[in-house]
């Protein structure tokens, strides 16, 4: 069987990361859960440099990505993505804690995937991070030459 | 120009300084200072002079020492030269004219000069007492008349244009009244005016008289005619003595009044019958005429000082009226009085873009609007001045009987505002004293009815002219206004900075608050939840702890976001299509019941009107507003809910009604505050956030939202927004 690509986890609040992990934990992926806690360190894994230059396996499965981070924030992390054709195609959530309305249509006209408010009720929280790990993970079909299981 | 006018101003052209004769009640020679030669004589010297006087002669004889007097006169700065020969029963009265000494003589009457003089110091004390100028006039018309005995004694005083006014007058009933009658400038010709301040005092004792002729009538030695314009006993023009003819009089006599050394006005004294009245009392009138002259000068001093003081004083009170409101159009029309007294005006009107006061003798408004549209055209700057307003414009005709005059600042760049003040017509303001039917006497081409005549239509369509002092005032208290209006610009600037600084900072507290404080309570939630998860074996009392924990924090991360979706309300633009609220209740009703469906709640819903909004919006008021209704009915048996709708004529308004617990309307103001609770939180939830949202987004789409209510019987939720094709508010 070949190996699952991962879910790219970007969440610098430690209390938040640990939510997230206990709700992808419940969802019982096989998929592993890389995490970056900046911007940059995810920047760094996406193309394969700096700590991440030896890392093995292709692209990740998604990226689920917070708003607001240190070094390079959230928005400017989907753009880069979103503008580089090798990376375009990686599907990225933005999850963040803002209701406000400038960072929904921001993201969007960025080329966002989903965007999730993250809810105070853990339980709608957990659905949600469940949903998503669920649909990108194992339902979404990725484009031709892509596969789910690594580049063909 | 009529027959009456061109005779009138062949009086102007009149020779009257150099007439060639002399009225009959005295005598005149001139005499040459170099050899003391006669010139020349009246023809009836022999007639005055026991000793000869002959033309190309030296005097002789009881005038020889006279003579002497003159020549050593002449040289000296003395004006006139004066005295009395007693052998001759003659009062001498000597000046210069033309290089040569006039001599004239009149026969002295036996009146005591000493009683004259203790007469005269009485009237001075009488003067002295006066408190104003009207006074003084009275008092000294009334001496004159005693002292002289005429018949009628007026005082006429020159405006700026030299028309004339009688302003006092006394007499004995033999002539009409002329108190307050009116003269064109026209009936005493610049030319006689000049010869007035000059010479003092002229006198006609009788009108029928034979003029005396000159001998020779020319200068010998010259051929030039004798200038007389200094001599007291110069004959008079004809057109004068036809006037006085026609007022009815056969004597007169009139006296300068000069102030400053301009003629401010005349004492003219007239009799029925020929009158003729001794020189010592006519030096006596002049004397009183001089005093009064400078009585009035210092009269009119003090009461323009007084005015000066008055009108500072009314000037700081209308600006303190103006600067303590907000409204200085309010304040200023509320001192009507003093705002007309700032420039002596009867009417006044201040017009701005939303207010109209009208004060005094005030125009119509339509007239107004019109006068209005002028002042707008007429381009001419922030102040515009008119004594004559349907002369310029012959539109404003109407306007004429109260508003002839004109004074009006602007008080707006922007707006058609002025501040307006009025005078009426002068012919208006004027009453004649004397009954004109009953001047009989009067009659022939030129008489003073007709001057009243002449002189109303010189001043038609005419107000009181403004004054420097009065535009001053103007052109000041515009410069207040406008200070004032500026001022409170400014202050409306910089409170509208400082609103949108806070704005500014609203926003970003807003949106720190999204990201920073939603976080913890949502790790409160969901660790607690892991907590529970993970001990499945807690006693009760630890699993009621926790999900008090967890009930709490969500709670407060609802209030978080109440807050953040009122905030960003104030923010948010609205997109507006036709919306069908039939749909957003229906829609809206069924997910509140899910959440209550233990509930037994009798919803009575009709029809409603289409509204114009902001479908998400309107929801969210549908939403606050019905689950309101089925939160506060909570406690009754069957909960009845009504809602319904109508269409007015610019706007619909909806209704929703409760059988609830209702509210005590004394708290009504503070239902739709933030945070702003009128139930216990145990008793019913929510975070105090719902009805303020509610108001915001209905305000948001110009319309507005009310409530009634009664404590335990039920509340009831208007609100009315406007329909597409209205730009104002709706009123619910």
């Amino acid at each position: 069987m070949p190996e699952l690509r991962p879910i790219l986890l970007v969440e610098d609040n430690p209390r938040d990361l640990e939510l997230t992990l206990a709700a992808l934990e419940k969802c019982q992926l096989a998929n592993a859960i890389v995490i970056a806690r900046d911007g940059a360190e995810a920047m760094d894994y996406l193309y394969s440099q700096g700590a991440y230059e030896k890392r093995s396996g292709g692209d990740p499965t998604v990226v689920l990505l917070d708003l607001k981070l240190p070094k390079i924030d959230g928005l400017e992390v989907l753009e880069r993505v979103k503008k580089d054709n090798l990376l375009r195609h990686i599907p990225i959530v933005m999850l963040t804690s803002s209701r406000e309305e400038q960072d929904l249509v921001r993201s969007y006209e960025l080329g966002v995937n989903a965007f999730v408010v993250k809810p105070v009720e853990f339980s709608e929280f957990f659905k949600a991070i469940q949903d998503l790990g669920v649909f990108w993970a194992l339902l979404n079909e990725p484009p031709p030459g892509h596969s789910r299981y690594g580049k063909i | 120009m009529t027959e009456t006018d061109s005779d009138l101003e062949a009086c102007a052209r009149e020779p009257i300084r150099i007439p060639g004769a002399i009225q009959p009640h005295g005598a005149l020679f001139v005499l040459s200072p170099a050899d003391g030669i006669v010139l020349q004589i009246s023809a009836n010297a022999p007639q005055f002079f026991s000793s000869p006087v002959r033309p190309s002669h030296r005097l002789e004889g009881g005038l020889a020492k006279l003579s002497c007097d003159l020549l050593s006169w002449y040289p000296t700065d003395a004006p006139n030269y004066q005295c009395i020969l007693p052998e001759q029963g003659l009062a001498i009265l000597a000046h210069r004219a033309g290089g040569n000494i006039i001599v004239e003589a009149e026969r002295v009457d036996a009146q005591s000069l000493e009683e004259t003089f203790h007469r005269l110091r009485a009237f001075v004390g009488r003067l002295n007492a006066q408190a104003d100028v009207r006074g003084s006039l009275q008092a000294a018309a009334n001496f004159v008349q005693e002292l002289t005995d005429f018949d009628r004694v007026l005082v006429y005083r020159f405006d700026e244009n030299w028309d004339g006014r009688v302003v006092a007058e006394a007499g004995n009933g033999q002539l009409p009244n002329y108190l307050d009658l009116r003269f064109p400038s026209s009936d005493i010709p610049s030319q006689a005016r000049d010869l007035y301040a000059s010479n003092r005092l002229r006198i006609i004792p009788d009108i029928d008289y034979t003029a005396i002729p000159l001998q020779p009538v020319l200068n010998p030695r010259t051929g030039e005619p004798l200038d007389m314009s200094f001599a007291q006993l110069r004959s008079v023009s004809p057109v004068h003595l036809e006037y006085m003819r026609n007022m009815g009089t056969a004597a007169s006599m009139s006296v300068s009044i000069i102030i400053d050394g301009r003629l401010w006005g005349l004492v003219a004294c007239h009799s029925v019958d020929p009158h003729l009245v001794a020189r010592p009392i006519r030096d006596a009138c002049d004397f009183l005429a001089q005093s009064l002259g400078m009585r009035i000068a210092a009269l009119e001093r003090i009461d323009e000082a007084a005015r000066h003081l008055q009108l500072s004083h009314i000037t700081s009170r209308l600006l303190a009226g103006m600067s303590t409101g907000a409204d200085w159009v309010g304040a200023l029309a509320a001192m009507g009085d003093d705002l007309l007294a700032q420039v002596n005006a009867t009417g006044a009107a201040i017009i701005t873009e939303n207010t109209l006061h009208r004060l005094g003798q005030c125009p119509q408004e339509m007239l107004l609007r019109r006068l209005l549209d002028w002042l707008e055209k007429a381009n001419g700057g922030d102040m515009v001045a008119t004594d004559s307003l349907a002369v310029k414009e012959p539109l404003l005709e109407p306007l004429v009987e109260t508003a002839s005059g004109i004074l009006a600042i602007r008080l707006s760049e922007l707006h058609p505002s002025w501040l307006i003040w009025f005078r009426p017509e002068v012919v208006h303001t004027v009453t004649w004293g004397g009954n004109p039917h009953k001047v009989v006497r009067e009659s022939g081409r030129i008489h003073p009815r007709n001057s009243f005549a002449a002189w109303s239509e010189l001043v038609r369509y005419k107000a009181r002219p403004w004054t420097e002092a009065e535009l001053t005032a103007a052109k000041d208290l515009r410069a207040a206004i406008v200070g004032i209006v500026l001022r409170q610009a400014e202050e409306l600037a910089e409170l509208t900075n400082e609103l949108q600084r806070s704005n500014k900072e609203l926003e970003a507290f807003s949106y720190s608050i999204s990201h920073d404080l939603r976080a913890p309570f949502r790790h409160i939630v969901g660790f607690a939840q892991l907590l529970r998860e993970r001990e499945r074996n807690l006693d009760e009392k630890s699993h009621h702890y926790l999900e008090t924990i967890s009930e709490a924090a969500v709670a407060a991360g609802r209030l978080v976001d109440d807050l953040l979706n009122f905030s960003q309300l104030g923010r948010a633009s609205i997109v507006s299509k036709s919306v069908d609220m039939n749909k957003l209740v229906a829609e809206v009703i069924q997910s509140v019941s899910g959440e209550f469906q233990s509930r037994a709640i009798d919803w009575k819903v009709e029809p409603l009107p289409i509204a114009w909004g902001d479908a998400t919006l309107l929801r969210q008021v549908w939403f606050n507003l019905i689950e309101n209704a089925v939160k506060y009915t909570g406690k009754r048996a069957i909960a009845r809910i009504e809602i319904f709708g109508r269409e007015e004529k610019n706007q619909s308004t909806y209704v929703i009604r409760d059988n609830g617990v209702g509210f005590d309307m004394a708290y009504v103001g503070k239902l739709f505050g933030v945070f702003q609770r009128l139930q216990r939180p145990e008793d019913f939830e929510g975070t105090g956030i719902g009805l303020a949202l509610t108001r915001r987004i209905v305000e948001k789409h110009n319309g507005s939202i009310r409530a009634e209510g009664e404590l335990d019987k039920g509340a009831t939720f208007t609100f009315a927004l406007p329909t597409i094709e209205k730009k104002g508010r709706a009123i619910a």
